[in-house]
């Protein structure tokens, strides 16, 4: 009976010769350095751009929706193609705290804290979106079943009302989850920093966490509770958003694939836009102890499974729109790939279904400039798919007496632009005063962690020899 | 990671008892059931082959299930999963033959499958239109490319695998992973047009783009409830307890609990969005399957597939209660059945459900057989891949 006896060494999370201490020095020593320079110039254009944004809302609120590039029949395009896509890239952050926490993926520790506040400004960005839209935007609370004086209430068979809930919901409970993972970091701040206001504002949100073992017992589980809430709504949340189109029967909306489709997708976007600001951080903060290619490896190979299912459902849909003989739909399909927008359509193919193909072979996942590529291209493909769905099957729809095209106004292309001021303005606030590695967590999957660890190298840390 | 060494060797019996009574016993409940259907053949031709594909879309499901169960652990690199996958990969070494069990079908085209009546292709346009694609030639072409695609992944990641018993060579298990790999997007495309095939277009009006999606998620809940039957059935023979413990338990509830969510997530959002758009030319599929008392058993699959499971094994204590875990994974199992038997029967027993005892005799058939096969096979090789190199840290998993 022969047996393999052999232990596979696991491969190491976190690079470089770190132990607790140092890796508490390099993570919380970020925020109280020197503001360095390039961060006032980054977070100078990020301002600038999302002050443009706000002029760009204001003048649509003042002027009307008409400012924007709307006509009869597309009554929908850039704005929902933007909600979608900001939405979708929200989805990375939970996916990567929640999903990857239950299913005990150790890696997830270097990059959780990260992606889920991206996941918060994204979904920010995109709740933006709706909001603006609706025109009359003094009225938007109407969106909320509130009892008012005038029985008015929303239309609870709508799914644009289960997105304000999905939304909603899905924000409150990715921020619940990311404060709560901050909560002990904040500590570990709170007792570095030197700054007497500092130390009170990290102090006062640490909420008086001292580490003690009722402490971590009571944080353990209220995270497996929020990491259990938060899956569902990863799922939930694309699901809805396809319904919005689904429910309908607009050819090239409604179509049963929809929900796990959407889902596939924004994963793929979330995954990607991960990558495209981790691969720059990384860099200029010098974590790529933390941050390892071994990560970017594992979060591509993630990005080629998505992007495939994504292909998977192009070519399902494709093939039904023929299959089900229905003269509508085809049309719809055919219209897109070879139609006014196929030009769209074939960037969306390109960069969603042929990019990723790349991720089959290991050296090119593993290389840092191809990923870092690939992940803006991904994006701009997840972009156009929104864009593909949302106006080809609005601008040809069933009276050919109708039919439009649709071009944006400058306050289209420069609303969407300015949303990117307002992730970024929040997203290098987040670089410069939190920690924007789990510390705690990435303490845990050091080798140090494990029980055993001081008792097979004679009582002392490997470090220390 | 623990390095308590007493766990890292192996200390049961890693074979099945030689006499394998329970191989034999399923062989003859089969052999049995196959006389009695072959008898139902001459006296309900039609009837027969209703229950035939009922019963082989069951035990393609599990099969398949199996299948892509063995490739995500591989792709995945886990390794909680090394001491069960034997099991899996057993199940999934029957898709060799699987498309022999296909061939009987094809001589019952006409009862089963609208399309192929000259009268219908005469009369409907739209069963004219979709003749490029279904047409007898290319149905049986196609099915011959899923039974190669999937034979072939089936036959290679056992063969493989128990290559790795008696050799520790380090390359075996890379070409499992190489195969996996590309396996998987192979078997999505394969399952999503088969279940097309057998199942959608025996409505040949009807389409749905999730209709494969929803086949695979089917199969893959009612694997892991299967996967977990046999471990425990294992374990009621004494074999293996020291090999698996709890903790492999816990996961496997814990997947089988999440894959009840998707099941129910799945199945839903097909229904929901169907329902809400309301086209005759989709809504006709409920129709049939909800008319008279149908909608019986479409409320047993809301309540019993998903409601109920949900509930049950949300606790994390569930998870290891074995005589609970063993009562949902039989229950999902049966109920996997009669979602089968929902979606085809209601075609030829319009308005009402209607057993007839060929459903019975049929089932007998095709678990006795393969369950006669699986455990003949489980018995020739040991019943855990006692040289993966993940083995160690799979048997301290705790």
């Amino acid at each position: 009976m022969s047996q393999n006896t052999a232990i596979v060494p696991n491969n190491q999370l976190v690079k470089g010769n770190h132990d607790f201490a140092s890796i508490t020095k390099l993570i919380s020593d970020i925020p109280q350095e020197r503001t360095p320079l390039w961060w006032y110039i980054a977070f100078g254009i990020s301002n600038i751009v999302m002050a443009v944004m706000l002029a760009m809302i204001a003048w649509l609120i003042w002027e009307g929706v008409g400012v924007w590039g709307l006509n009869n029949p597309v009554g929908w395009a850039w704005d929902i193609t933007n909600f979608v896509w900001w939405v979708g890239i929200g989805h990375a952050g939970t996916l990567i705290s929640a999903i990857l926490f239950l299913f005990r993926q150790g890696w997830r520790t270097a990059i959780n804290r990260f992606a889920e506040s991206m996941t918060i400004f994204a979904v920010m960005c995109a709740g933006l979106f709706p909001a603006i839209h609706v025109g009359r935007i003094w009225a938007i609370y109407w969106i909320f079943p509130l009892p008012n004086s005038m029985q008015l209430w929303p239309n609870f068979n709508s799914p644009l009302l289960w997105d304000v809930f999905a939304v909603f919901t899905y924000l409150i409970v990715s921020t619940l989850f990311w404060y709560v993972g901050l909560i002990p970091d904040l500590a570990t701040m709170r007792d570095k920093v030197k700054g007497t206001i500092s130390r009170l504002l990290y102090g006062t949100f640490a909420l008086g966490w001292t580490g003690g073992n009722r402490q971590w017992q009571n944080y353990e589980k209220s995270y497996m509770i929020l990491a259990g809430l938060s899956t569902p709504l990863v799922l939930s949340v694309h699901t809805i958003v396809s319904f919005d189109f689904a429910v309908s029967i607009i050819p090239g909306w409604h179509t049963t694939i929809f929900p796990p489709y959407f889902v596939a997708g924004a994963v793929f976007s979330g995954f990607a836009m991960v990558l495209s600001l981790m691969i720059i951080t990384r860099k200029l903060y010098k974590l790529e102890d933390i941050m390892t290619v071994d990560h970017i490896e594992k979060m591509n190979i993630i990005i080629l499974v998505t992007g495939t299912i994504v292909g998977f459902a192009y070519a399902i849909e494709f093939f039904i729109a023929w299959y089900g003989g229905v003269e509508y739909e085809k049309f719809a399909f055919v219209n897109r790939a070879f139609g006014p927008y196929a030009w769209a359509y074939w960037i969306m193919i390109t960069c969603n279904v042929v990019s990723p193909q790349f991720f089959w072979v290991k050296k090119f996942r593993r290389n840092v400039a191809l990923t870092f590529i690939l992940s803006i291209v991904i994006n701009i493909g997840m972009w156009f798919e929104r864009f593909v769905i949302v106006v080809t099957s609005l601008a040809q729809d069933f009276l050919p007496s109708s039919w439009g095209y649709f071009s944006p106004t400058y306050v289209d292309v420069l609303t969407y632009i300015g949303t990117f001021g307002l992730f970024f303005t929040f997203f290098l606030l987040f670089l410069r005063f939190l920690p924007m590695v789990a510390i705690s967590e990435v303490k845990g999957v050091l080798p140090q962690a494990n029980p055993a660890y001081y008792r097979s190298n004679n009582g002392k840390s490997k470090t220390t020899e | 990671m623990s390095m308590d060494h007493h766990h890292t060797t192996l200390s049961d019996r890693l074979t099945f008892p030689e006499d394998n009574k329970i191989a034999t016993g399923f062989f003859a409940a089969g052999i049995l059931g196959v006389v009695l259907s072959l008898i139902g053949l001459f006296v309900n031709t039609e009837q027969f082959f209703y229950s035939y594909l009922t019963s082989f879309t069951f035990i393609a499901s599990l099969v398949l299930g199996a299948l892509f169960f063995v490739m995500i652990q591989h792709v995945t690199r886990s390794s909680w999963s090394v001491v069960i996958r034997r099991i899996p990969e057993t199940i999934s070494f029957q898709l060799l033959w699987l498309g022999l069990l296909f061939v009987p079908i094809l001589f019952g085209m006409e009862f089963l499958y609208e399309w192929t009546r000259p009268e219908r292709i005469a009369t409907d346009e739209l069963t004219q239109y979709k003749q490029p694609y279904l047409n007898i030639p290319f149905f049986v072409i196609r099915n011959v490319i899923y039974f190669t695609v999937w034979g072939f992944l089936g036959y290679k990641l056992y063969k493989n695998s128990v290559a790795m018993d008696l050799s520790d060579d380090p390359a075996l298990d890379k070409k499992q992973r190489v195969l996996s790999a590309p396996g998987i997007l192979l078997f999505a495309f394969t399952v999503a047009f088969a279940s097309f095939d057998w199942l959608m277009s025996m409505d040949s009006h009807w389409f749905s783009t999730m209709f494969g999606v929803y086949y695979f998620a089917m199969s893959f809940q009612s694997i892991l409830a299967v996967v977990i039957i046999i471990v425990l059935y294992l374990f009621r023979k004494g074999l293996l307890t020291k090999t698996i413990n709890n903790a492999h338990i816990h996961d496997l509830g814990a997947l089988l609990f999440g894959f009840t969510v998707f099941y129910a997530y799945i199945a839903f959002s097909q229904f929901l969005l169907i329902y809400y758009a309301n086209i005759p030319e989709e809504t006709l599929w409920y129709y049939y399957r909800f008319e008279g008392s149908w909608i019986i058993l479409a409320y047993l699959f809301l309540i019993g597939r998903f409601v109920l499971p949900f509930v049950l094994l949300l606790g994390k204590k569930a998870k290891t209660n074995y005589k609970l875990l063993m009562g949902v994974s039989i229950w999902i199992v049966i109920l996997q059945f009669l979602e089968m038997f929902w979606i085809v029967m209601p075609i030829l027993h319009k308005g009402a459900i209607s057993f007839h005892w060929l459903d019975i005799t049929l089932l007998l058939a095709f678990f006795g057989i393969s369950s006669g096969l699986f455990f003949r096979h489980f018995g020739k090789h040991s019943m855990i891949p006692k040289n993966d190199p993940l083995l160690a840290e799979s048997l301290n998993k705790h």
